[in-house]
């Protein structure tokens, strides 16, 4: 070999730094500098024995979890609720809890409701379906929908405010509007007299403001019959609904403007001519009967805004426009730190909400819908995030103390590292943040829940 | 404390975990290969057997037996070649050579685009055909090219076939280059393998910069800012702004360099520690001037490939000015479709085919009329033509990354209706480190120029052994610690 061949060079090298990071396995090099910890090396990771911890109570449950759901991997394998465990970490039906306060406890209204639909008796029942961004763009809701209204009938998206920041990307009706109404909403502080409307947004047109509305190519999305308009109070502020004036005046908290939908027109095109200024919140497409589903969206919320909603607009909205089921499906922006597990802050303020909230509408079932699996990254694999369990506990709590009715989607998908599953998957069902569902994760969810309350509603028919 | 068990599983195929060159299996394989490797260094055919039966096993563990497609792939195209270069009739050579093409073009095609028309004949004809469902087996879009290029010039005879199976079976399944190329070339390779093992501390130097560097470039830049900023947006464009959707954009410019060239340096790097020198795959390719430019830069060994297996044998630019733009798109729409089976990757190499074929006007326009720019004009030409030819590849990268043409669409469609670039410091907030390490990524492209590499290199060659130990250990420690830190969890803007 001549004396200047470095051919040893590369495997001294590599075998050095090995020993060295070797080394540095072995003893505690792990430390924290300005608050920033800097990690153990561990060059063994892969090939040590795994350390056993005496297994908690939740590892049992969620061993137990694992072993209910193992069959649901597929989309056609929705789990078969587990009647004989009525554990609300576990159990993957609805469950309904009583309360003295109101007369609809549980999901009883709901289900005479869907009952006098389907023998005649009443012409139209309304979901109110509340959430964060796990529903903007009408997912969940719209594959909710599509299944009630096959079973009950009806046609039509129900709600749609007048300008949304997902519009472009709403699949079940082509939203346009003009950019300048103005949007108070539950983070920008409206004004004091401004009471905003049930989706937690009220929109002040300028001069010459616009928002059009037209049915795509969807089975009961293809034709509108009936519109509805809401606004606020309004001293008569002018309109030009598709070519034809109104003058719109009313004293209430929201007032309406029934429609029936010109058949030589497809779309709907509302256009603000001036007069008296007026707030405007949104419009409503149905039929003249069948099962309706509200989606009202708010990105970033985790359900406590839903206090800055008025006694005064909740009451006149359930004389002129009743719901029979309230869905809360929050969760995402609760956990908004995984490892976090203590939710008092959360459970406080949302028993104010919940509690008004039925106060309000005594008439109306509710149903609180428990987060889905959110995982985190936890050294080099996701798992389930400590905080999904203790805010399903809050969640859970919360349908029990006001006797509301209450569904674990975290169990429904398939409890303990579903999320992972939904993600990592053949079929991919929810994006990379292992929080939100794709439209066919969200399909998919839509489905468990459809099912669930058919489970409800066929208990009820034949018990 | 060691389980035996475990350490026996990570020595078998895991389908659930490639071998990647940043991953702690590689670095023990690559301390046993090299210390074997070394062992036998006095002896070619023992530097031949150690490296090939190595680079099988490297394969085995990345993708199980398909590894005897490899060998199956070497044993026909080493005999084909060698009956390509004995034949006198052209007529047998012509045959062979497409016998040997319709293999190899058939393996490719039967792993990679089954499903893609099994999916397009479901779709014309409304069928049902089960796709197969098949396991992409890895590598082998780099050695069909390597097989090709081979045989094509045996064919052209620019030279005689390898009379040893083994230095052939050795030249395709070098295990640096298994996974993402480069793609390398019989005739430079081969001639290599009979030369002594022997380095001096130029290769030390270069070789301890590219895996570093590599190493870099993977880690620290592409993996992070794709983990912790990029998918999110590129998994579903319409939950984000324009401008978040626009720094994704940026981002992933980014990320697929760095991941891309990062890797190609790693297998150079290691290849030259091993006694092999790899031409460069990738020259700065974002500081090109125009499209041209940029395809001699970006991934150089596919298309120089491209240009003289495709290209040229199709007509290239001999047979007048509409040939040459059929040439020049159909090369880059089947450049795209190389990436992979979907119309996304075919839409994308149109897209460069059509920009190569318009800048082609340009230059022959500038050719004609001998029109030259001076001073300072000169340099803002310049300065545009680069910002033009970055932002034209990045939305090309738009295609080439979303997952489907709605994806990418919605994408271009948040960048142009709905930017809100009033959120730029909520959204410098969230992703400070994301931000800071792509500005540092840029940086380092754009100010890069050969004079500062060469610096690195020789500064390495002069540090002692010791101190070569000592700057990786600290190297891979800080690897450690970024591969480590918690990802980010995204945040939805609310307006």
């Amino acid at each position: 070999m001549p004396a200047n061949n470095r051919s040893a060079h590369p495997f001294i090298i590599i075998a050095g730094t090995m020993v060295c990071l070797l080394a540095l396995s072995f003893v505690h090099s792990s430390f924290s500098l300005n608050g920033f910890t800097f990690r153990q090396v561990d060059m063994l990771a892969d090939v040590k024995m795994d350390e056993k911890p005496h297994p908690t109570p939740k590892q049992v449950l969620a061993a137990k979890k694992t072993a209910d759901s193992s069959q649901a991997t597929g989309p056609s394998s929705i789990p078969e609720p587990d009647h004989h465990s009525y554990d609300y970490m576990t159990y993957t039906g609805i469950q309904e809890y009583q309360d003295t306060v109101t007369t609809a406890p549980g999901m009883q209204h709901f289900l005479n409701a869907l009952q006098d639909l389907k023998t005649g008796k009443r012409k139209k029942v309304r979901i109110a379906y509340f959430g964060d961004s796990m529903i903007e763009g009408d997912l969940i809701t719209s594959d909710l929908r599509d299944s009630l209204q096959t079973q009950f009938g009806g046609a039509g998206v129900g709600f749609v405010p007048v300008t949304s920041v997902v519009a472009s990307f709403r699949t079940t009706i082509l939203h346009t509007f003009s950019k300048n109404w103005t949007d108070y909403h539950f983070r920008n502080n409206p004004p004091q007299n401004l009471a905003l409307g049930l989706s937690g947004h009220t929109f002040l047109p300028a001069a010459e403001s616009w928002a059009r509305y037209a049915p795509v190519h969807r089975h009961g999305l293809d034709r509108f019959d009936e519109v509805y308009v809401f606004y606020g109070p309004a001293n008569g502020g002018n309109v030009i609904i598709n070519g034809k004036p109104y003058t719109l005046s009313g004293d209430a908290p929201v007032n309406e403007l029934a429609l029936r939908q010109d058949t030589t027109q497809q779309s709907v095109m509302l256009k603000y001519e001036g007069g008296a200024p007026m707030p405007f919140y949104g419009l409503s497409f149905e039929s003249s009967n069948g099962i309706y589903v509200d989606n009202f969206s708010f990105r970033g919320i985790s359900g406590i805004e839903l206090a800055k909603l008025g006694k005064g607009m909740l009451q006149q909205m359930q004389q002129q426009h009743p719901y029979d089921l309230v869905v809360l499906h929050y969760g995402a922006n609760v956990l908004f730190r995984p490892e976090l597990t203590d939710y008092s802050w959360y459970e406080r303020p949302m028993q104010r909400v919940i509690d008004s909230l039925r106060h309000t509408w005594p008439q109306t079932s509710f149903l609180i819908v428990g987060t889905a699996d959110k995982a985190y990254k936890k050294t080099d694999r996701y798992i389930t995030a400590p905080g999904v369990a203790a805010l399903l506990k809050v969640q859970h709590e919360l349908a029990e103390q006001h006797g509301t009715a209450y569904w674990n989607l975290f169990a429904a998908m398939g409890g303990e590292g579903s999320m992972t599953h939904w993600v990592e998957g053949d079929t991919t069902f929810a994006n990379k943040d292992y929080t939100h569902f794709n439209s066919k994760g969200a399909a998919r969810v839509g489905a468990l829940l459809y099912k669930a309350i058919m489970d409800e509603y066929k208990q009820e028919v034949h018990p | 404390m060691i389980d035996l068990q475990k350490l026996l599983a990570t020595l078998v195929y895991d389908p659930k975990d490639p071998v990647l060159f940043n991953s702690a299996f590689f670095f023990y394989y690559f301390a046993v290969f090299l210390f074997c490797y070394l062992a036998v260094a006095g002896s070619k055919t023992g530097r031949v057997w150690v490296f090939t039966l190595f680079s099988l096993y490297f394969f085995y563990k990345a993708c199980g037996y398909y590894v005897g497609l490899v060998m199956l792939s070497a044993i026909v195209d080493f005999n084909l070649s060698r009956w390509i270069f004995k034949a006198q009739q052209r007529s047998l050579r012509v045959f062979l050579l497409v016998f040997s093409i319709v293999i190899n073009i058939g393996l490719l095609f039967y792993f990679k685009y089954t499903d893609f028309f099994i999916g397009i004949i479901n779709d014309v004809t409304a069928g049902h055909i089960q796709p197969l469902h098949l396991l992409l087996p890895i590598g082998i879009s780099f050695y069909t090219f390597e097989n090709l290029s081979y045989t094509i010039d045996v064919y052209r005879k620019e030279f005689p076939p390898v009379d040893n199976f083994m230095d052939y079976l050795f030249f395709l399944s070098f295990f640096p280059k298994l996974m993402m190329g480069p793609i390398v070339r019989a005739a430079d390779f081969i001639p290599q393998i009979s030369k002594p093992y022997t380095l001096n501390s130029e290769d030390i130097g270069k070789g301890m910069y590219l895996i570093i560097s590599g190493l870099f470039k993977k880690i620290i830049i592409s993996d992070f800012i794709y983990l912790n900023f990029v998918q999110y947006i590129f998994d579903d464009p319409s939950k984000h702004t324009g401008l978040e959707c626009l720094l994704g954009v940026y981002g992933y410019a980014l990320v697929i360099y760095c991941d891309f060239s990062g890797y190609s340096d790693m297998a150079i790097g290691i290849a030259r520690w091993t006694g092999f020198k790899i031409p460069p795959n990738f020259e700065t390719p974002y500081q090109s001037a125009n499209i041209t430019e940029f395809w001699r830069r970006w991934h150089i060994s596919l298309s120089s490939w491209l240009r003289d297996y495709l290209y040229i044998p199709l007509g290239g630019n001999r047979k007048g000015k509409v040939r040459q733009y059929v040439n020049l798109a159909l090369t880059m729409l089947i450049g795209g479709f190389w990436h992979g089976a979907s119309w996304n990757f075919i839409f994308w190499g149109g897209l460069h085919g059509v920009a190569l074929g318009v800048d082609k006007i340009r230059i022959d326009y500038l050719k004609r009329t001998g029109k030259t720019f001076n001073g300072f004009s000169k340099h803002l030409f310049k300065v545009l033509g680069i910002l033009l030819t970055f932002h034209f590849v990045c939305f090309c990268w738009i295609f080439f990354k979303a997952s489907t043409f709605h994806d990418a669409w919605a994408l271009v469609h948040q960048i142009v209706y709905d930017f809100q670039p009033a959120i730029w410091f909520d959204l410098y907030q969230g992703y400070t480190t994301v931000f800071a390490l792509m500005l540092l990524g840029f940086i380092l492209h754009f100010v890069s120029a050969a004079g500062g590499q060469h610096t690195m290199e020789r500064a390495m060659a002069k540090v002692p052994v010791w101190g070569n130990v000592a700057i990786m250990v600290a190297f891979i420690w800080l690897l450690i610690q970024v591969k480590t830190t918690q990802p980010m969890i995204p945040i939805y803007f609310q307006f």
